[in-house]
């Protein structure tokens, strides 16, 4: 396997909450990741380590074969934050072309390109102080493709994201993938799982197991992934019952 | 009317201001911070202007009465008077002095002047003033008219058949010929103050539309998003201080405009050169406003560096009071002001005419905090996303 993402016994504590415990994480070429854990079990710090907005504790991050935080590897990292981060005063095709002029340019053409694939058009030039919630998630979602990133961090992209669209986006995470894009995809809805190549069980800063949907369902005997998720958080806890204490 | 539900606001907003500390802390500290320096200012000793003098009077001798040297007597009476420290001038490097600071203003004493004054009963003073700062003029010919009035009235009752004089008390045996090295008699007060109004303004509008622009940048999420991009911190302050720069610019050449053209501000120096130094302001106010950004959490604290930082600065930075004449112990806070420098460098420029020669140091002392800033600046954002 040809990693995108490597992290070795990677720790990042803020004060004494260990948001990041050990973690060792692989991740190849062209896959779809998807980080799935509750809230507040360290998708988003994971997220931010990779991108090199937060330095670790304690291990290492290699991404696309350099060891971050590198500035160099960003010009290929595409990241959509978890809430829509966008200017709100500027219009989307304004934010688009912005982003895209940060990651080193891109023609107008890419930029109108991207804009119609998350089905904004029409709305192009309107502020985005104006847009709907799931609109402003669109048009985030176009900032961090626009400059056709071999890594995309996607931090919950479908929150607030009607189910239709859901499929589209999904649809289209699954093209750039086949083109030998690699993402990263956090949730914390279950049922968005089962559309990832390979699932990691995250939980207080540490993976639970990691695997197929199909692999952990029946690793874990279960019938869905939610009560997969429950048996190995149950199993960790009886393995380790003082971690979770020393972390809450 | 629910006054249930006017409690439960009243309380609330209760509940908000004491878990801010900082505005807790403001609400106490900056009034007494500002009344301080307020009452140091307004309470100054009164400075001591250097003023030079050149006594070239031979005096007089009076048949049966004896040899009279009215200059020197007024030198006297100026050695005497708090409010002068002579300092001897030649004729020769009066400008010289006057310029470079030395001296704020020269008294020259002809040869003839005792002679003069015996004839016409009238001393006509020849002062020579530095000129820039209209209220050091006037205070100078002030404390100089009543220096040479007191040493003319103790001529009289020492009995130099001078009794003449008190036929008419209210004539003044005493006038001042005032000439100007810079500015003049046309120069008023709001001529002193204009170029640091300009300076200001140039300044705190930046200094707030960085501040809030980058606090918007960071809790809307998008600081976040460009530092995950290749742009580097120093690229984002740079672009920072062109993009606003730019207003501070255009915002300036309309005050300019303003003052010069309507309201009839005099100026000398070059505006090439003025504009130059409001870039460097503009420089200034950016980076101040980034780094002081990174204090504030939201939009209400950035309101709070108007007491704390702004307010101060006018007082401290020679905007109303010239740092000469701020207590000694309040003079190297001024120092501390990027606005100082900024002040003195659109003084020298649009009352005394000077050059890129003359005001480098201030222009260099601008720069050289500007860049001090942005340096330190570019670690707190560093810090602030971590
Ligand atoms: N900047 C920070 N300072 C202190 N604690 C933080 C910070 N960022 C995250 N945390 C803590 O780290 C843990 C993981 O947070 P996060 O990565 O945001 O979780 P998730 O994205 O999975 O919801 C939480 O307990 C959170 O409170
Ligand atoms: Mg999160």
């Amino acid at each position: 396997m040809n990693a995108v993402i490597e992290t070795h016994q990677l720790h990042k504590h803020f004060g004494n909450i260990r948001a990041i415990n050990g973690l060792d994480l692989q991740v190849g070429q062209g896959e779809i990741y998807g980080l799935l854990g509750p809230n507040g079990s360290g998708k988003t710090t994971l997220i931010r380590l990779i991108t090199g907005l937060l330095h670790p504790t304690d291990g290492r991050i290699i991404v696309l074969g350099q060891p971050m935080p590198h500035k160099g590897v960003l010009a290929q990292i595409g990241y959509m934050t978890q809430a829509s981060a966008l200017y709100e005063d500027l219009t989307i095709r304004e934010n688009v072309a912005f982003f895209a002029a940060m990651c080193g340019g891109v023609s107008r053409q890419r930029v109108n390109e991207v804009i119609a694939l998350v089905d904004l058009t029409d709305r192009a030039n309107s502020l985005v102080r104006t847009l709907s919630g799931g609109m402003k998630q669109r048009a985030s979602l176009a900032c961090a493709l626009v400059h056709s990133p071999r890594l995309l961090l996607l931090d919950e992209p479908t929150v607030g994201v009607d189910p239709q669209l859901r499929a589209t986006f999904w649809a289209y995470f699954r093209r750039l993938a086949d083109e030998g894009t690699t993402l990263i995809i956090s949730s914390h809805a279950m049922d968005e799982a089962e559309r990832c190549d390979r699932l990691g069980f995250i939980r207080r800063g540490k993976l639970l197991a990691e695997g197929t949907a199909v692999s952990l369902r029946q690793q874990s005997n279960t019938p869905t992934i939610e009560a997969a998720f429950l048996h190995f958080a149950t199993m960790e806890q009886t393995e380790n019952p003082s971690q979770g204490e020393a972390n809450a | 009317m629910n006054f249930q539900r006017i409690f439960a606001l009243a309380r609330r907003v209760i509940q908000q201001v004491l878990r801010d500390h900082r505005t807790i802390g403001l609400l106490i500290f900056v009034p007494m911070l500002l009344l301080t320096i307020g009452a140091l200012l307004f309470r100054a000793d009164p400075t001591t202007f250097p003023l030079g003098v050149v006594n070239e009077d031979e005096g007089m001798s009076i048949p049966l009465v004896g040899s009279l040297n009215i200059g020197e007597r007024i030198v006297t009476a100026l050695q005497d008077s708090a409010f002068f420290e002579i300092v001897p001038v030649t004729a020769v490097d009066t400008e010289t002095k006057l310029r470079d600071g030395t001296v704020q203003g020269v008294l020259r004493l002809p040869p003839d002047f005792s002679a003069q004054f015996l004839e016409n009963r009238q001393a006509v003073l020849d002062l020579r003033l530095e000129g820039s700062n209209p209220t050091h003029s006037q205070v100078i010919q002030a404390r100089v008219m009543e220096a040479a009035t007191k040493a003319l009235a103790g001529l009289a009752s020492s009995g130099f058949g001078l009794g003449a004089q008190s036929d008419t008390p209210a004539e003044l045996p005493v006038s001042i010929n005032a000439s100007y090295l810079f500015a003049g008699e046309e120069f008023d007060t709001m001529d002193f103050i204009a170029p640091v109004y300009i300076a200001l303004l140039a300044m705190f509008f930046v200094f707030l539309l960085t501040c809030v622009s980058f606090l918007r940048e960071r809790s809307q999420g998008t600081m976040e998003r460009l530092l995950a991009t290749p742009t580097t911190r120093l690229e984002i302050i740079l672009g920072y201080i062109l993009g606003l720069g730019l207003f501070a610019l255009v915002q300036v050449s309309i005050i300019l405009f303003f003052t010069i053209w309507a309201l009839k501000i005099h100026y000398l120096g070059s505006l090439g050169l003025l504009f130059l130094v409001v870039a460097l302001l503009a420089f200034v106010g950016v980076s101040l406003g980034m780094l002081a950004s990174a204090f504030a959490r939201n939009e209400f604290q950035v309101v709070q560096f108007i007491p704390l930082l702004i307010i101060p600065q006018i007082f401290l930075s020679g905007t109303f009071w010239a740092v000469d004449d701020m207590p000694s112990m309040l003079q190297p806070l001024a120092y501390l002001m990027p606005l100082t420098y900024a002040n003195w460098a659109l003084r020298d420029i649009m009352l005394k005419g000077f050059g890129l020669v003359d005001i480098w140091p201030n222009l260099l002392a601008l720069f050289l905090y500007g860049v001090a800033t942005v340096s330190v600046g570019a670690l707190t954002m560093s810090r602030e996303v971590a």
